[in-house]
């Protein structure tokens, strides 16, 4: 799990390490003190509990686990499933789709995750940004084809 | 040729009616979907490790201040006499107000699917079909204030929390900023779990239906909104004068999060690839009233 924290927030700790040009406030005080690294890397680690915290509670199917979920919420089914080749961008990526549509995801620095259907606002887990966007869909479909970059 | 941009309560039927007329002709000509599919485009989240010029990032203002200007010159290429007007939302607080009425932007949607029926943009005057967007109704979409989870537009003293900021913007450079004006007035809380948006962000979840989304630049409101949002800018650029009117001065180096992802003060902004610099006063492109 150590190696996905890491990857979850890129290199919090050379941040710290290298004094930047503009790295204090007017008055002086550090803009990215030590302790907010450490907080960094709490946020980190809590997001990734919160991503093991995924299973839908009350169900015990095999292939429903912390790297995936399947409900029907609001009478659509959501799916979810985290890629395997997440390390390549450095962040996990999920692939979510509402009653079999892609659902874009998006990410926030602080792990939390906006969809095509909300970008005004993160939900904690991709499970939770696919409920909000049940919720907002009414009786509509997600377009296909709308991706994001 | 210097403009004057002005508080949309002020305008007369006649200004709404030549102003409605131009956005309509560019959505005729195709034009006002690429505005659309631009914004869809440049939303880019601080947590994807991509180059951010539009959202999350310090460029925030500048990126928008262009994409106005652009819009605002296709605008009056269909009617030189027209520029785009301002929302100031901390006044303009009900669904009552003139901005929604059947002679500007009609008003919320309908309880059944959200669609707005009332005014110009209204699916079933013809006018206004929506083909960029995230869900497939091509109806308009509104839903004040989202009964089902309920937003209050910005008060003044939010406002104001973010005019009083004395820096431009402060590390990290993107959501979770915890000082600076910049991530204050775009409306990301800083604290990690923190479920609340303000300004900007707010006055998006507000209007809600199209605005929520990635396709908010379908809602022609989005520019009034994004207007006061730039003379909210203009107001604390004049506050405070003697401070750097736009962070990072530098790239971040190497080493730190934000390299390669954030515009410094000498960068050049896509997709326009304009200096930055060039974005940061606008006394010689435009003036509000
Ligand atoms: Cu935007
Ligand atoms: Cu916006």
């Amino acid at each position: 799990m150590n190696s996905r924290v890491s990857l979850t927030y890129p290199r919090p700790a050379e941040s710290v390490a290298a004094p930047a040009a503009t790295g204090r406030a007017p008055d002086g005080r550090p803009l990215l003190t030590r302790r907010s690294a450490t907080l960094i890397l709490l946020g980190a680690a809590s997001t990734t509990a919160a991503v093991l915290q995924l299973r839908p509670s009350g169900t015990d199917e095999p292939g429903t686990g912390p790297e995936s979920f399947d409900e029907t919420y609001l009478g659509r089914r959501i799916t979810g499933v985290r890629s395997s080749d997440a390390a390549a961008g450095g962040v996990p990526a999920w692939q979510v789709a509402v009653d079999g549509r892609p659902l874009h995801l998006m990410r926030r620095a602080d792990g939390s995750y906006l969809s095509m259907v909300d970008h005004y606002a993160s939900y904690p887990t991709p499970l939770d940004a696919a409920r909000g966007a049940v919720a907002e869909l009414g009786d509509q479909q997600l377009r296909p084809h709308v991706g994001g970059m | 040729m210097v403009h004057t941009r002005q508080n949309q309560n002020t305008f007369s039927t006649a200004q709404k009616r030549r102003f409605v007329d131009a956005v309509l002709a560019l959505k005729r000509s195709g034009r006002y979907d690429e505005f659309v599919r631009t914004h869809i485009d440049f939303y880019v989240g601080d947590g994807d490790g991509a180059l951010r010029v539009a959202h999350m990032t310090p460029s925030f203002f500048p990126w928008h201040r262009k994409f106005l200007l652009e819009f605002e010159r296709a605008l009056q290429k269909k009617d030189p006499g027209v520029t785009v007007p301002y929302w100031d939302w901390t006044v303009d607080r009900t669904p009552a107000v003139s901005l929604w009425g059947e002679d500007f932007l009609g008003g919320n949607g309908r309880r059944s699917d959200r669609q707005v029926t009332t005014g110009p943009f209204a699916r079933r005057h013809g006018n206004w079909t929506v083909t960029e967007a995230v869900t497939d109704g091509d109806f308009l979409m509104r839903d004040f204030g989202r009964p089902q989870a309920p937003v209050d537009l910005p008060s003044k003293a939010e406002l104001a929390g973010a005019m009083d900021e004395t820096q431009y913007d402060a590390k990290p450079w993107n959501s979770l900023s915890a000082g600076g004006f910049r991530n204050k007035l775009e409306g990301w809380p800083s604290r990690r779990g923190d479920r609340t948006w303000f300004n900007h962000n707010r006055v998006h979840r507000w209007v809600s239906g199209h605005m929520l989304g990635a396709g908010s630049v379908n809602d022609p409101v989005f520019w009034l909104h994004h207007a006061f949002v730039d003379l909210c800018w203009s107001r604390w650029r004049r506050r405070h004068p003697d401070v750097d009117p736009y962070l990072p001065l530098e790239r971040p180096g190497l080493g730190d999060p934000q390299h390669g992802r954030v515009l410094a003060a000498g960068d050049v902004m896509p997709p326009w690839n304009i200096p930055l610099r060039d974005m940061l006063e606008h006394t010689s492109l435009y003036r509000y009233e």
